[in-house]
């Protein structure tokens, strides 16, 4: 199969590009890998194209070869291209080298079994090296080029996996002093040396001898064991400062030989010394290896570094005062004395504000001033401060104007808040304090945000240099009061920034917040509101309308709610009334959502303002907060109307919630004229205003009446409830249980408890005591009375002789008419409604007793037989 | 110090997606090593849409951005730095490293070694230094030369294969890309032992060295008691360095005359070998007196093959060079306005060209002028609200000149008038546009006889100075005009 066309190979990859996850899912997604390896391959292709292809597969090699093993097929696929390559000039070998390697590293491949590692890299070392690796390979004059490109591929395959080259690094050092290249190669060194010092000192090892010979292990180059454990945990070539702290990179353990550390030295003199040979970037990325790697290292002193540092505190290119910085980070004092911090300082600071260096420079270099690494900070870390070292001179050179960009107008300004903070206990007898300066600076920031036609960013910046302000300099009254004033009157300029005033009050404190509200409140009032604005006075004072200058508040509403015409305005209207009703309320408020209720044209308006006049008649004050605060209900919903609706259902609305209580049914209580269930009840968590309602099934008994506990809470034991019965007919039932009550937080909540048993023995009631002497003929009548229409029985209770008295008195001793102990008794058993139970219980027999029953109501008979059973089995 | 991608996204405002991904490059073996080190907060690279629509969105550069939006604008959510995080999928991408520059944004992604939470400072992360530079390389590039949008796409389709050079694995190797095009006058070294990263080859012919001093001037004058005028110079010296041989050397002097100003706030080249600490420790922030250093200034140094910058300088000369007030009277719908102009009697009257331009903002059109200059001519653009005096080569004999006139305005329009945060109300400005040849403001000046050149064959040496005005400003005295720090230091 020929080749896919130019353009065909450019409409595919762009559409690849566009989105690589629908192309992958897509139907041409699958075969994309294949087709770019063959067409490699294809001597018929362009060599642009396969540019082009390469780059792709430099790009995203996880979504072309997404598993390791077809990683390592296409990384084998590519280094077979690489070999059949005609023996001429060639664009293609270097692309070829980097796509290989990066498909090694992100198939996760590189390792001694890999037979792609395993070909790669003695090819990396080979071209690195400078030596001949073969004809087949290309010219020699096309080799050199590819020396560079190599070592690129070792530093990269090292940074995946430090370690790797930790045999080579005496190679490394003589190629270096030798004819290589001296960036790449400067690199490449400085990383695997630094790697290897972390993996020796981590293994407690010394440097065996790496530094100085070629070879040195029998296992050739690599080291897979040193970068097996290092590829367990990756190394930060430029390790952030307070990681570091925690000796994540300390090399203080390191135990290295006089020999050792002399050899260690004169390496990195010989990176130093050629390092001005190496790109600015390339330098500041030696410096800051180079810095970590040695920081801490016994006998490697960081005077090494200062030969360097004259040369570098004179440029103002970013990455190498960066590093300069990561070395002052590294070694402190032992690098920089105070002079010199305060000559980084003052270079800094200079550079900060260079007019020839652009804008993200210096924003970033303001950065650096507030986390200067100073010798001996004082503040707390990671806090932005200024150093103590950069003066109220310095400081001066770096304030804010109005001309900055918003950034830097910002990162200036925060610069001038911290001097003003520390001002503060200085001296005020300045003709030009730094606070004048900074009230004077927020004046002109609020006038061109109060103009007209002016952009959006502008008041965004106003109003975040005024958080910034407030947050930094909360305890000074003087500043915070004109900025409150100042505030107040862009406001009355231009109200449409009331979405600003808005956010701002909700992020500043109390102490600034509390007077800007009183100070807006009064700006809106004062004014009648009739004019364009009203809906950003609406929006305002639905922020800030609170308890005091109610009436004020309310004659503005008033006199706003005729020009309330549309619904926008009527919402925005009742929103602030909504706001009165969660502070304040009284008689002004009750009166006017009353006319709103009649007046407002919107039926919705109307309703709601009739809502609000029924919620605050109606409740008090803490249940009135509850109802129009945050929805517990619905606490993420964006819509407000929703939101507020939700609320209002989850306040005055019964929730239905898992019962916080444990109600049980307590000791029988045969006594009274109705059978009354004795209920034990405990709360899991503090209710108020409980109530229980009882149903039962089946319309056995007559309806329950419910009963109220006003309050309970757990740990405190309750007193018990008493339920009187009122049976229709003698017969055991199951309770329904509902429980109503009110949480803490206000909300009404309704649970439904499990069941509750009324047994048969439940219903017992006993017969009025008989007077004295006449029991006998008193129970004789009512036996007699029971038949015919009742019925009779006689069961047999096995039972020991003794455990007849027991059970009596346990369980049948109110309704005892007649007793003979231990061996008779004769029972009668009030049912309501008008039943009878009568036991005559005989002399005990060897091997139970025998009972005869009698009742006038045919029903009870087999309760009664069950019941009987029942107690003999628990005695 | 790795970059996880870079990106060049163009801005189109009013179209449907707001922009568009002009250029991107990832990482993935970066990419990689980020998911281990940033462990569980790891957020991926996007794809090019969803970084397009979250970057545009940071920048506040999508077209809904007329009302407030929390998310951007909340008063709390203060960014410092060019360093951004992009909400994607409900996740932050963090550090994104970004700017705009001339209808371009510019961003990058650097890889940070450690977990991103708590996010360690910008300070510590060699990343953020690595990925501005990049961009800064890429924007020089793009802006070398490149005025017309068929050449900007000609250089966006040269860029995949220099980063492939200068970048290909996400560490960066140079930020300076136009090391890595060809160029006709260089020729590659067999020996490439001690020949510099930053030098492509070595130069092939004439001998040559050509030094030109700029300087820019700028000041902001309010004729006012409370108020003190400020100025100051900033000088670029540009070299460019024809030599043959793998590693030349060359001193350039920079020299006063006795009454120069002393150069000031000395950033140098990389490429400078030593610095005497006179030049490192000048500097305009501490007070000056009268032992400040005054040269001569030795820059010893090996060239690169291109232009580039030898040094930047500022300089607090005596005196402005052009001395002026601005005084408007509002009447009514008119503005009576004065202004006048005095050459400093040290200055160098030959201008290649001199203009003031008084531009009215925030209101309409003009509709009337009359007008008295004593010398020059005026220019009115009436649409633009802009009035052009040129003043022409040469100051008149007395040096002073002046302005008189009353202007009407018509009513404002709506969006074609300009509009300026600044000028509100009465406050306005006359800006000085101009430029004189062969000429510093500082005296700064390099001598050909001081140049050494340790290198085979006596090169040529050419040196060009000029000064031009950059923000040069005169504020109208009757009304507030804004301030700087410095000027309230009397």
């Amino acid at each position: 199969m020929g080749p896919l066309s130019r353009e065909t190979w450019a409409h595919r990859l762009a559409a690849f590009r566009a989105s690589p996850s629908a192309f992958m899912a897509g139907a041409d997604g699958e075969n994309l890998g294949r087709d770019l390896l063959s067409d490699l391959r294809n001597e018929k292709q362009s060599e642009q194209t396969k540019v082009s292809l390469l780059a792709l597969s430099l790009e995203y090699p996880a979504e072309l070869w997404p598993n390791a093993p077809a990683a390592e097929a296409a990384a084998t696929s590519l280094l077979d291209t690489l070999v059949l390559l005609p023996p001429r000039p060639s664009a293609l070998r270097k692309p070829l080298l980097l796509a290989a390697t990066t498909l090694l590293v992100t198939g996760g491949v590189l390792g001694p079994t890999s037979e792609a590692s395993c070909r790669l890299l003695p090819l990396l070392l080979g071209l690195a090296s400078g030596r001949d690796v073969g004809q087949g390979f290309g010219p020699i004059s096309e080799q050199r080029p590819l020396r560079a490109t190599a070592c690129e591929c070792l530093r990269e395959l090292e940074s995946c996996k430090p370690g790797l080259l930790g045999c080579s690094l005496g190679l490394l050092r003589r190629l270096l002093g030798q004819e290589g290249p001296v960036q790449p190669l400067s690199l490449l060194l400085a990383l695997s040396l630094r790697d290897t010092l972390v993996a020796q000192s981590r293994s407690r090892a010394g440097l065996q001898g790496l530094l100085v010979s070629e070879i040195s292990t029998g296992s050739g180059p690599w080291d897979w064991t040193l970068a097996e454990e290092g590829g367990a945990h990756l190394l930060p070539q430029a390790p952030s400062w307070p990681a570091t702290e925690e000796g994540e990179c300390g090399l203080a353990v390191l135990e290295l030989t006089p020999e050792e550390a002399r050899e260690l030295r004169a390496v990195v003199a010989q990176l130093l010394d050629t390092s001005y040979l190496l790109t600015p970037v390339a330098q500041a990325q030696l410096l800051w290896l180079l810095g970590w790697a040695l920081r801490g290292l016994r006998g490697q002193p960081p005077a090494l570094f200062k030969p360097q540092l004259v040369r570098l505190l004179g440029t103002g290119q970013l990455t190498l005062l960066h590093a300069v910085l990561a070395l002052k980070a590294a070694f402190g004092e032992a690098l920089f004395t105070a002079q010199d911090e305060a000559l980084l300082l003052r270079r800094l600071a200079l550079a900060a504000q260079h007019p020839s260096l652009p804008l993200p420079t210096h924003l970033f270099y303001l950065h650096c001033l507030l986390h200067f690494p100073e010798n001996w900070p004082l503040g707390p870390e990671g806090e932005e401060a200024a150093p103590l070292l950069l003066g109220p001179q310095l400081c001066r050179s770096l304030m804010p104007s109005l001309l900055h960009e918003p950034m830097a107008l910002l990162a200036h300004l925060h610069l001038l808040c911290l001097l003003c903070a520390e001002e503060e206990e200085m001296d005020q007898g300045q003709l030009q304090s730094p606070q004048q300066y900074l009230e004077e600076l927020l004046a002109g920031m609020r006038q061109r945000a109060a103009l007209d036609s002016s952009p959006q960013t502008l008041a965004t910046v106003c109003f975040q240099a005024s958080y910034l302000v407030a947050s930094c300099l909360p305890g000074q009254t003087k500043v915070l009061t004109s900025l409150i004033h100042g505030l107040a009157q862009l406001y009355q300029a231009r109200p449409m920034l009331a979405p600003h005033f808005v956010d701002f009050l909700d992020q500043v404190g109390p102490e600034l917040g509390e007077p800007l509200k009183r100070a807006l409140q009064q700006e809106v009032v004062s004014k009648p509101g009739r004019n364009e604005a009203l809906c950003w006075h609406l929006q305002m004072l639905a922020k800030v309308a609170e308890g005091d200058a109610q009436s004020a508040t309310l004659s503005f509403l008033q006199d706003a709610a005729a020009y309330c015409t549309d619904w926008s305005l009527q919402q925005a209207l009742l929103r602030v009334c909504r706001a009165l009703l969660q502070t304040s309320g009284g008689r002004g408020l009750a009166s006017l959502l009353q006319v709103l209720a009649r007046q407002l044209e919107d039926p919705d308006g109307r309703d709601h303002a009739r809502l609000y006049y029924i919620l605050l008649t109606h409740l008090a004050g803490p249940k009135l907060g509850v109802a129009l605060g945050p929805s517990v209900a619905a606490p993420a919903l964006a819509s407000s109307l929703v939101a507020e609706n939700q609320g209002f259902a989850a306040t005055l609305m019964v929730q239905e919630t898992p019962a916080p209580i444990r109600l049980g049914v307590g000791p029988r209580m045969a006594k009274g004229p109705l059978p009354v269930l004795q209920l034990h009840i405990e709360a899991l968590e503090p209710i108020y205003s409980l109530e229980l309602r009882f149903r039962v099934e089946g319309k056995i008994y007559a309806p329950l009446k419910a009963i109220h506990v006003p309050y309970l809470c757990p740990g405190r034991p309750a007193h018990p409830l008493f339920l009187p019965l009122q049976p229709r007919c003698p017969a055991p039932a199951k309770l329904e249980v509902q429980a109503l009550f009110s949480t803490p937080a206000g909300l009404t909540c309704h649970a439904p408890l499990p069941p509750l048993s009324v047994n048969f023995e439940d219903l017992f009631l006993p017969f009025p005591q008989p007077p004295n002497g006449a029991e006998w003929s008193f129970f004789e009548g009512l036996w007699d009375s029971c038949l015919p229409k009742g019925a009779e029985s006689r069961v047999w209770c096995p039972l020991e002789p003794q455990g007849l008295e027991t059970l009596v008195s346990r369980h049948l001793e109110p309704f005892v008419v007649v007793a003979q102990p231990p061996s008779s008794y004769h029972i009668a058993i009030r049912l309501l409604p008008t039943s009878m139970l009568l036991l005559q219980l005989e002399a005990a027999q060897i091997d139970g007793v025998p009972v005869a029953l009698r009742t006038d109501d045919w029903t009870v008979l087999p309760l009664a037989g069950d019941y009987l059973r029942r107690l003999v089995g628990t005695e | 110090m790795a970059l996880r991608g870079v990106w060049l996204v163009r801005p189109e405002p009013g179209t449907a997606l707001c922009g568009s991904v002009r250029f991107s490059r990832r990482y993935p073996t970066v990419e990689k090593r980020a998911k281990i080190f940033n462990g569980v907060s790891y957020v991926p690279v996007p794809e090019d849409g969803p970084f397009l629509k979250a970057l545009l969105f940071e920048l506040r550069l999508l077209d809904d951005d007329k009302d407030f939006v929390k998310r951007c604008d909340s008063c709390s959510r203060i960014n410092k730095t060019s360093v951004y995080a992009l909400a994607i999928g409900g996740e932050e991408l963090w550090p994104v490293v970004a700017f705009l520059k001339n209808g371009m944004i510019y961003a990058s992604v650097p890889l940070v070694e450690q977990t991103l939470s708590p996010r360690p400072p910008l300070v510590s992360l060699s990343g953020i230094s690595q990925g501005l530079q990049l961009l800064f390389g890429i924007q020089d590039f793009l802006s070398l030369g490149q005025k017309s949008d068929s050449e900007l796409n000609t250089k966006l389709s040269q860029l995949p294969d220099l980063l492939l050079q200068a970048c290909p694995f996400g560490t960066l190797l140079d930020a300076n890309l136009q090391n890595f095009l060809d160029n006709i006058n260089v020729a590659s070294v067999t020996q490439p032992q001690k020949l510099p990263a930053w030098k492509a080859g070595t130069y092939k012919g004439k001998p040559q060295v050509s030094i030109s001093i700029t300087e820019k001037v700028k000041s902001m004058q309010y004729d006012k008691q409370d108020v003190a005028d400020t100025w100051q110079v900033v000088g670029a010296v540009t070299c460019k360095c024809d030599l043959e041989g793998i590693m030349p050397n060359v001193t350039i002097s920079l020299s006063l005359p006795t009454n120069g100003s002393p150069l000031q706030d000395i950033l140098v080249h990389p490429c400078v070998t030593s610095l005497d600490s006179a030049i490192l420790t000048s500097n305009s922030i501490d007070v000056m007196d009268d032992s400040a250093f005054s040269g001569p200034y030795k820059f010893p140094f090996s060239p690169p093959l291109e232009s580039f910058n030898l040094c930047y300088y500022t300089s607090q000369v005596p005196v402005p060079p052009i001395l002026g007030f601005y005084q408007i009277k509002e009447e009514d719908i008119q503005l009576k306005i004065a202004v006048n102009l005095k050459l400093h009697e040290s200055v160098k009257n030959n201008f290649e060209f001199c203009e003031a331009h008084i531009p009215f903002y925030n209101r309409g059109p003009i509709t009337h002028l009359e007008y008295k200059v004593s010398f020059g001519q005026l220019e009115i653009f009436r649409e633009k609200g802009l009035l052009i005096w040129i003043i022409g080569q040469k100051f008149p004999k007395s040096m002073e000149i002046n302005l008189s006139g009353t202007v009407t305005f018509g009513a404002k329009g709506h969006d074609k008038q300009p509009f300026d945060q600044i000028c509100i109300g009465g406050t306005a400005y006359v800006k000085l546009h101009f430029r004189i040849l062969d000429y510093t403001l500082t005296g700064c000046y390099a001598d050909q006889h001081s140049v050494q050149v340790f290198a085979s064959g006596k090169p040529k040496i050419s040196t060009h100075r000029k000064l031009i005005s950059s923000d040069y400003y005169i504020w109208n005295s009757k009304a507030p005009a804004p301030i700087t720090y410095g000027s309230l230091l009397l």
